[in-house]
């Protein structure tokens, strides 16, 4: 039943948005709804008993409305209910219209996504999936910067393209149960697929999640999107939506085609690489900051995606760990870069400059998070990134050099960044901006203590996944072992 | 025991407290007045530089040789177990006595040099955050610790080198120095990595314990060793990765003493120490280090030969310091390195800080073409460069010559070139420090308008306390030559494999102290001859040179050889990816999908005009097609 009310609590609140006039209200109402699903959230994680939710559904699916959660959903979980308090604040105290509705989207938003981390069927899964894309598509489209309506129309047709070959793929997968068929995903993991059909399958399944996450070439969407965005639609994008890709890639792809992931393993993994290499080098260039961070968001998430396809705990639980680093450390950059724009009155990087000497806690508080996101050791990005690259290492050697060479590359375009925003003379334009107000505190500072929080003692992580990812490698495991011995 | 184990589980305070003071200084930046946050950074580095000397007497009444202090699991995952845990042993007590005492009495210092500026207090709370990192870089009980310690302190370089951040140029140096260090890292980290596989554990003690079951040569052990010297090239400024450390100057005075010849910068040369047993294993690795710390010291010595800034010629004394330090490392002789570390760490630094002294009596000017005279001005100044001069250039007693002595017979023992190459890089190193001493301090001074006088006791005193350890330094390790009982190797011994060779003679080692004695004293008659009887004045920068001068002035053009292959390329590759792949190729070829389906439409829509006939074409056609397709199949 708990998990039913997390579930249900920002939706049903969302919906009493409508009923209030005033902003302020409007936006601590939703605050108050995300902060409490967030102590929900946390009396789970914190709690010995296992809450599961299920009641028939559907019958003509054989489907039960199945909610459930291991390790892995958990993680997800906190993620998605620790940043959408800070997503909600970040509209505090701005100039917005319609605030009842845009905070019921993000609200409903909310819901759909702690939906597709719950879910126990792919059927379910599906729905909950689609239905994330509603929410977001409407604060893209009606709260967006210029150019937003051909951008979303793309970002929309993109990653639900990508999801038809899931649903497709899902109907598939339903026919091959054994006796009534279903979707649950207890019954898929018992699945025996020959490997021929594997091979093939896996894209199916594998390019919405590519094109979610994103994976090099199915990115296209994504700087675009990033830079229109509004701030809270960025960050929920950024931080929370990629990371549905991860997941699902886990819940699909590893335990119900490990022959395909196996065969196309190295691929992927050399695919996923080459997007790290290739976004950190455009980085590099880019004179927009907010288009800067997007391809350094890709360049991180491709890392994430080339981990998971390591298959080892290492790789695992580096990759998990650095699902909740990075969303922390993505929202907060995408709110630093907004405030920046809000201040200076633009994002061009070639015209900025100096405005350490006006804003210098600003300064102090975008260096931090400019660190964790450069992986140095004590913030949460080094343990995630080198677990990660501990796994590649396990893997090729080559892999591992690749990954890290991602590193070095992050410290030169964050710190060119940093640099060309803060430091040097004021120039012309920026004498008059002041420094960050209360609010930014609030926002940035419990994101920058998670930041050096999960770095300094990142252990309760690891013992949250441990459980649920020996059970994931054993859906896998021995289905590879038993090939390597033929 | 009991009261040893309780006692040394304070060792965390070591680190604490400079981390406290960071926490201090820089949460309460805006409060701190006047020289607050001078006072505070300096005593938390005392109270730490205590608490070390405190630690060294408890292993010594105690007779112990390590501790390790676990404080928390850090990283515990598969079979992964990294514990968050310190060692205390007498390699690590030496680096810590060496950070706290030398790094305390420059915190004084600073309290003079920096007492004008408007940031002083964020430079004590990044001088702290310094001390604290460095400090976990010696402390650390593995691999993972000692590399957080590691980029900790690349992080305060970048912070410290960029200090004065309205200066666009001097932002770009810092940002050289950390992604330089970075570079450096990748071979590091990859190192560590490759360490955890082959070994299944981090902690220096069980890898050491385990490595005995390597045989010499073992290809992995080589692989290793030179993935961690890849850090240290970088961390320790060697060939190809040394350009940063000259660039790394435009950071106050302080730093450059502090970061960049006391302690940052000599963490390589204190990481492979530590992992002697591992490099004793591989000598191909040994034979690498050999050479690139010979170039290094004598590319470096030869450049310094020609800068004109106080500041520069320093730092390539430094990078070529460091290269005799890695001479030694590479024959294996690693306590002599860290001796050597110990005695450049009070003469390199007692250098930087006399440097500025001057620097602010003059007012900022770094130009050692407009000194001079300033003998009689600073006396103080004077009087503890000198000792300095003396020390670097190996004159006995001096501790300079103590350590570098020990390098050179080392030299010696392996290989009578490396000796001759290396006595020549000392020669070079005597030539450039008495060219800058005698243009800084003698003869006229060159620029008008200045009053140079001698500065506040702040400042003069951490000088007198260097010059003090700068003289007497060197007793530490008296050779069995005059009678002395080479006390710092033997303690360093405990914690320090070396790799051993035979001991030269007396008689040899004699003739090699007179001959290379004679060489310096020539050299420095040469140098008096030339800048004090001649009064040679230096060309101006608009001046033409000869090939070579401008060669060697120019530092043989390899930063400009880098921006040329590395960063211009790098540049270009990104601004292709993003123009010609991403733009032109990837994004498009999406979009097509878009109007493509679109025109698709509008081919159908062309077929749906409402012409009846055309619909019972198209229907006949089509059953017609149906039916031929059926009797095919």
């Amino acid at each position: 039943m708990l998990l039913l009310i997390i579930l249900l609590v920002p939706f049903i609140s969302g919906l009493f948005l409508f009923l209030f006039r005033k902003k302020e209200t409007v936006r601590i109402l939703a605050l108050a709804a995300a902060i409490v699903n967030l102590l929900l959230t946390f009396s789970l994680v914190f709690s010995d008993f296992h809450a599961t939710y299920s009641v028939k559904w559907m019958n003509i699916l054989s489907t039960t409305f199945g909610l459930g959660y291991d390790g892995i959903s958990l993680i997800m979980l906190v993620l998605t209910n620790l940043l959408f308090p800070f997503i909600i604040l970040a509209g505090f105290n701005r100039h917005q219209k319609q605030v009842q509705l845009l905070n019921f989207l993000i609200l409903f938003t909310q819901s759909a996504l702690i939906g597709v981390f719950l879910a126990q069927s792919g059927f379910l899964f599906y729905i909950f999936w689609e239905l994330t894309l509603i929410p977001v598509y409407f604060i893209l489209l009606l709260w967006g910067g210029e150019g937003r309506k051909a951008i979303t129309l793309k970002f929309f047709i993109y990653t639900l393209a990508g999801s038809l070959l899931l649903l497709f793929g899902i109907i598939y997968l339903f026919q091959l149960t054994a006796g009534v068929h279903t979707t649950d995903f207890s019954a898929f993991n018992q699945l025996q697929i020959p490997e021929n059909t594997q091979i093939w399958l896996f894209w199916i399944l594998f390019i919405a999640f590519a094109v979610k996450m994103p994976v090099f070439p199915f990115h296209t969407w994504q700087p675009s999107t990033y830079t229109n965005a509004p701030t809270q639609g960025v960050m929920i994008l950024a931080g929370v939506m990629t990371k549905m890709g991860i997941y699902g890639a886990l819940r699909f792809l590893l335990p119900i085609v490990p022959l395909g992931v196996n065969y196309w393993q190295n691929f992927v993994i050399t695919l996923c690489l080459i997007g790290v290499i290739y976004a950190s080098a455009i980085a590099f260039r880019q004179k927009n900051l907010k288009t800067l961070i997007a391809f350094s968001s890709m360049a991180h998430i491709s890392l994430m995606a080339a981990a998971m396809f390591v298959l080892n705990t290492y790789a695992l639980q580096g990759l998990l760990f650095q699902v909740l680093s990075h969303g922390v450390v993505i929202v907060a950059l995408f709110y630093m870069a907004n405030l920046i724009e809000e201040k200076a009155g633009t994002l061009d990087l070639s015209i900025m400059g100096g405005i350490k000497l006006k804003a210098p806690n600003m300064a102090i508080l975008l260096l931090i998070v400019v660190l964790g996101s450069i992986a140095l050791p004590l913030t949460a990005g080094f343990v995630g990134e080198f677990l990660m690259l501990t796994g590649l290492f396990e893997q090729s050697v080559w892999f591992a050099v690749a990954g890290g060479a991602a590193m070095v590359l992050s410290a030169i375009y964050m710190l060119y960044a940093y640099q060309r925003v803060m430091l040097g003379e004021v120039k012309a334009g920026f004498e008059k901006i002041t420094d960050i107000r209360t609010l930014d505190f609030v926002i940035l500072i419990p994101l920058i203590v998670v930041i050096l929080g999960l770095g300094i003692y990142p252990q309760p992580v690891f013992n949250l996944l441990e459980d649920s990812i020996t059970s994931l490698q054993h859906l896998f495991l021995p289905v590879l072992d038993l090939i390597y011995q033929h | 025991m009991v009261g040893f184990s309780q006692y040394i589980n304070l060792a965390w305070l070591v680190p604490a407290f400079p981390l406290l003071g960071f926490l201090i200084t820089g949460l309460a930046n805006k409060r701190l007045k006047y020289n607050q946050a001078g006072i505070v950074a300096s005593s938390m580095v005392a109270l730490s530089f205590l608490m070390s000397v405190f630690l060294f007497f408890l292993l010594r009444s105690y007779g112990q040789d390590k501790a390790t202090v676990t404080l928390f699991d850090w990283i515990s995952v598969g079979n992964m177990k990294i514990p968050f845990a310190l060692l205390i042993d007498h390699l690590s007590l030496t680096m810590m006595m060496i950070v706290t005492g030398v790094g305390m009495l420059i915190h004084i210092y600073s309290i003079g040099y920096m007492h004008d500026d408007e940031r002083v207090n964020s430079f004590f709370a990044q001088m702290n955050l310094f001390t604290f990192s460095m400090l976990l870089l010696v402390m650390g009980a593995n691999y993972l610790i000692l590399f957080i310690g590691w980029e900790g302190v690349g992080l305060c370089s970048y912070l410290l080198i960029g200090f004065w951040f309205k200066n666009p140029s001097y932002n770009y140096s810092a940002r050289k120095a950390f992604v330089m260090n970075r570079i450096g890292d990748l071979g590091f980290i990859i190192g560590i990595i490759l360490l955890f596989f082959t070994f299944k554990t981090l902690t220096f003690t069980e890898v050491f314990a385990k490595a005995s079951t390597f045989q010499t040569g073992a290809p992995v052990i080589t692989l290793i060793t030179i993935l961690l010297l890849v850090g240290a090239v970088g961390k320790s400024a060697q060939i190809p990765l040394f350009t940063w450390l000259p660039d790394a100057m435009a950071g106050p005075t302080p730093v450059s003493a502090l970061i960049h010849a006391a302690t940052m910068v000599t963490a390589g040369i204190y990481m492979i120490a530590r992992s002697g047993i591992l490099y004793n294993l591989a000598p191909i690795t040994l034979n690498i280090i050999i050479f690139l710390g010979l170039a290094t010291a004598i590319l470096a010595a030869i450049i310094g030969l020609k800068q004109n800034d106080i500041k520069k010629v320093l730092a390539y004394s430094t990078v070529s310091q460091l290269g005799y330090m890695f001479l030694a490392l590479g024959l294996g002789a690693y306590s002599t390195a860290v001796f050597h570390l110990t005695t450049h760490a009070f003469f390199k630094a007692l250098l930087f800080l006399g440097a500025g002294s001057i620097i602010h009596a003059m007012g900022g000017e770094q130009d050692i073409r407009k000194m001079g005279g300033m003998k009689s001005k600073m006396p103080v100044t004077y009087f503890t460069f000198l000792a300095a001069t003396l020390a670097i250039s190996g004159i006995p007693p001096f501790s300079g010559f103590f350590s570098k002595d020990l390098i050179l017979s080392k030299a010696f023992e392996h290989n009578i070139i490396l000796f001759v190459l290396a006595l020549g890089g000392a020669l070079l190193t005597c030539f450039y420090m008495f060219r800058l001493f005698y243009l800084v301090f003698y003869g006229e001074q060159r620029m008008a308008g200045i009053n140079p006088h001698e500065s506040p006791k702040v400042m003069t005193i951490p000088l007198i306390i260097l010059g003090f350890l700068t003289v007497f330094g060197g007793f530490l390790n008296v050779p069995s030559l005059f009678g002395g009982s080479s006390a710092f190797s033997a303690f360093l011994q405990t914690a320090v494999i070396e790799n051993v060779t035979e001991e030269l003679s007396h008689s040899t080692e004699i003739i090699l102290i007179l001959i290379s004695l004679l060489l310096l004293i020539l050299v420095i008659l040469y140098a008096h001859r030339i800048f004090i009887k001649k009064a040679f004045v230096l060309a101006d920068d608009g001046e033409p040179m000869t090939f070579t001068g401008k060669l060697i002035s120019n530092r043989f053009y390899l930063d400009e050889l880098y921006a040329f292959a590395f960063e211009k390329p790098f540049g270009r590759l990104s601004d292709f990816l993003y123009k010609k792949i991403e733009n032109t190729i990837l994004d498009p070829a999406v979009d097509r999908i878009g109007t493509g389906t679109s025109e698709l439409g509008d081919l159908a829509r062309k077929l749906q005009k409402g012409n009846m006939s055309f619909y019972l074409f198209t229907m006949v056609a089509g059953i017609l097609l149906f039916i031929l397709f059926i009797l095919i199949i």
